[in-house]
């Protein structure tokens, strides 16, 4: 049997979930635990489950079997609480057209009852430019960044970020990284799901690595890699000093660009 | 203080239809467009017979004559020179009636010829007539024997042995359209709640828009409450909108309530409101989102009497077309409107209608798909 106490000092605790579309086990069996303020990575290919499970945090679809708790609520018989304790910041999501990026913020505090002042959360995410702009006129980078700004109005304990920096240009993803980083500063959880590895050793306290349903690996990132390392692996061409990213941005400079 | 999600949906809800200029333009723009244009043209509405006179004889009892006829506001006389050009502008439709009034008129039949012999023989106006005109002609003709008639009389200093009394009275004088806007405005609801429900939920779902709410702690019946009072409020508005300016542009009288009239938009509305729901839950795209409320809505603009009387149409077609709910609203609102009808003599429209939006309620409720 699996023990259902809470682990200490964890935010997030998933025992054992199980969930299947059809034939398909999408989730088969996985259980881990975030600890507060931490940032967690959840890596993988694509149908590896890793949208499956977030989803089942998220409250947006109940486990067929399996405890997922947030916060001390349980998902499966209070999914609207626990919406109200956490920000999503969906992969890809289009707000309303005809508004504007205040209204939105403002629409979406009232969601959660409460009236928010829109140029706070604008700053959060280096948007206060663009209040009166409509959602489908912001760049990619803008776009990733209002979608967080949506998921901050209820001061969320953790934060749920997927894919936060897919299809955005180096100098935006290094900007998101800032921005996680000081989210992390503040003290939240965040829990996020990304295909890019750099991303995920800068950026996470522990990685869950999936496949096929079910979590491979789960440590520091530095430990797999110590691990890695331990087994014999060696790469056959020694890391250099720098990559093409780096010339990238020594050429273009970071400064964001954007319209 | 709080703030209420429902309250705050709602007005953006609000806020998103007024600033979307499609919509405006379906919704409020077009149907006054076509009352405007249509009622402009009047159609159905009764003209003046174009009559051409060739006057052969051109003396004072033929002058007398064409006088009279040309007080006769149901007749344009137009004099013509000769035959030939007269009957070619028959032919070409510019006259209903061609009249020709022969030389010996006056000379042979006149007052002159009365004297000593009881009887003599008729003069013979020829009438050539537009067979295509039916009322037209018809009327023609009729003004011309009244007025043979009574210069008969005046001729033969018969007595009459038949008296006409007529009595003036104030009756409605119905143009196209009066009949017209209450069409209309049904048809205008129509649109709204359909189109503007089924493409809007489309498109929130295929955006992801609502995927995103409903990471939120928000009720779903809060955002559906809030689309639904939205789009009411929008029909009650667009019904006093259509009927304000029938009213004030084109005179239309309205003789009964208008609270009855927006009681019924409210009701239709809820009705294709439902409707629209249940073709956005059905149709995965907006591509396939328009077919579909095309192919309900546009047999029912030409079904439903919007544009002309059902009674123009076949017996049997009658009888299928007087369940549709497009024919309910718009009978009751005609009956309303033009009849001066109360909202509760109109319970068939009325029970017809809320038959129609139990059915389309379980439609939604069966057929809507959040995802």
């Amino acid at each position: 049997m699996t023990d259902l106490s809470p682990s200490p000092g964890a935010i997030i605790e998933v025992r054992d979930i199980h969930k299947s579309y059809g034939n398909l086990a999408a989730v088969a069996g996985v259980s881990f635990s975030v600890k507060k303020g931490e940032v967690f990575g959840i890596l993988g290919p694509n149908g590896a489950g890793k949208t499956t499970t977030v989803e089942i945090l998220e409250g947006m679809r109940p486990p067929d079997s399996g405890v997922a708790m947030v916060d001390g609520i349980d998902v499966r018989s209070d999914p609207r609480r626990v919406k109200s304790v956490i920000g999503i910041q969906l992969q890809s999501s289009a707000f309303f057209d005809k508004l504007s990026l205040a209204e939105i913020l403002q629409v979406f505090g009232s969601l959660y009852g409460k009236r928010v002042n829109p140029r706070a959360f604008l700053e959060q995410v280096d948007l206060q430019d663009r209040a009166k702009s409509q959602y489908k006129t912001l760049s990619g980078g803008q776009k990733q960044r209002f979608s967080i700004a949506t998921a901050l109005v209820n001061d969320p304990l953790v934060l749920f970020l997927d894919e936060p920096t897919t299809g955005l240009d180096p100098q935006a993803r290094h900007h998101m990284w800032e921005l996680v980083q000081g989210f992390k500063e503040e003290g939240r959880t965040i829990l996020l799901t990304t295909h890019y590895m750099e991303e995920a050793e800068e950026l996470c306290d522990r990685v869950a690595i999936m496949d096929a349903g079910k979590i491979i690996a789960l440590d520091q990132p530095q430990s797999l890699i110590d691990a890695l390392l331990g087994r014999g692996f060696r790469k056959e061409h020694i890391e250099r000093l720098a990559n093409l990213e780096d010339v990238f941005l020594d050429l273009t400079g970071r400064a964001l660009r954007e319209g | 203080m709080r703030a209420n999600p429902t309250l705050a949906l709602t007005w953006a809800a609000m806020k998103m239809w007024f600033r979307d200029r499609q919509a405006l333009f379906w919704s409020l723009f077009l149907p006054l467009v076509i009352m405007v244009i249509f009622g402009l043209m009047n159609f159905g509405a009764f003209g003046r017979v174009d009559v051409g006179v060739i006057d052969l004889a051109d003396n004072p009892e033929s002058q007398g004559m064409l006088a009279v006829l040309e007080i006769v506001e149901a007749l344009d006389i137009t004099r013509e020179s000769d035959r030939a050009s007269a009957l070619s502008a028959l032919e070409r439709g510019e006259r209903e009636l061609v009249l020709v009034i022969p030389a010996e008129f006056g000379s042979s039949g006149g007052p002159a010829a009365r004297e000593g012999t009881g009887g003599f023989p008729p003069v013979t106006l020829e009438v050539f007539y537009n067979e295509g005109q039916p009322r037209e002609y018809q009327v023609g003709l009729a003004v011309l024997r009244q007025v043979t008639d009574e210069l008969t009389f005046q001729f033969t200093d018969a007595d009459r042995l038949f008296l006409i009394d007529a009595t003036p009275v104030e009756s409605r004088n119905l143009r196209y359209v009066d009949f017209l806007m209450p069409g209309i405005v049904a048809m205008a609801i129509m649109q709204m709640g359909l189109f503007s429900v089924a493409f809007a939920f489309v498109q929130l779902k295929r955006q992801g828009i609502l995927r995103r709410l409903l990471a939120t702690p928000v009720k779903p019946v809060s955002f559906l409450f809030a689309q639904v009072v939205t789009r009411l409020t929008i029909s009650v508005l667009q019904t006093g909108v259509l009927v304000g300016v029938a009213v004030l542009f084109f005179d239309v009288e309205l003789a009964g309530n208008i609270l009855s009239i927006l009681a019924l938009a409210l009701v239709g509305g809820a009705v294709f409101i439902s409707l629209g729901f249940a073709v956005s839950g059905w149709a995965r795209s907006e591509e396939v989102a328009a077919p579909i409320a095309n192919v309900i809505a546009l047999p029912m603009m030409f079904l439903s009497g919007v544009f002309f009387p059902r009674e123009a149409m076949p017996k049997i077609l009658q009888n299928v077309t007087e369940y549709l709910p497009l024919t309910y609203l718009a009978d009751s609102m005609r009956s309303v409107a033009i009849d001066g009808a109360t909202l509760w003599s109109q319970w068939v429209g009325l029970i017809g209608l809320a038959v129609w939006l139990a059915v389309s309620f379980v439609l939604a409720v069966t057929l809507f798909r959040w995802e």
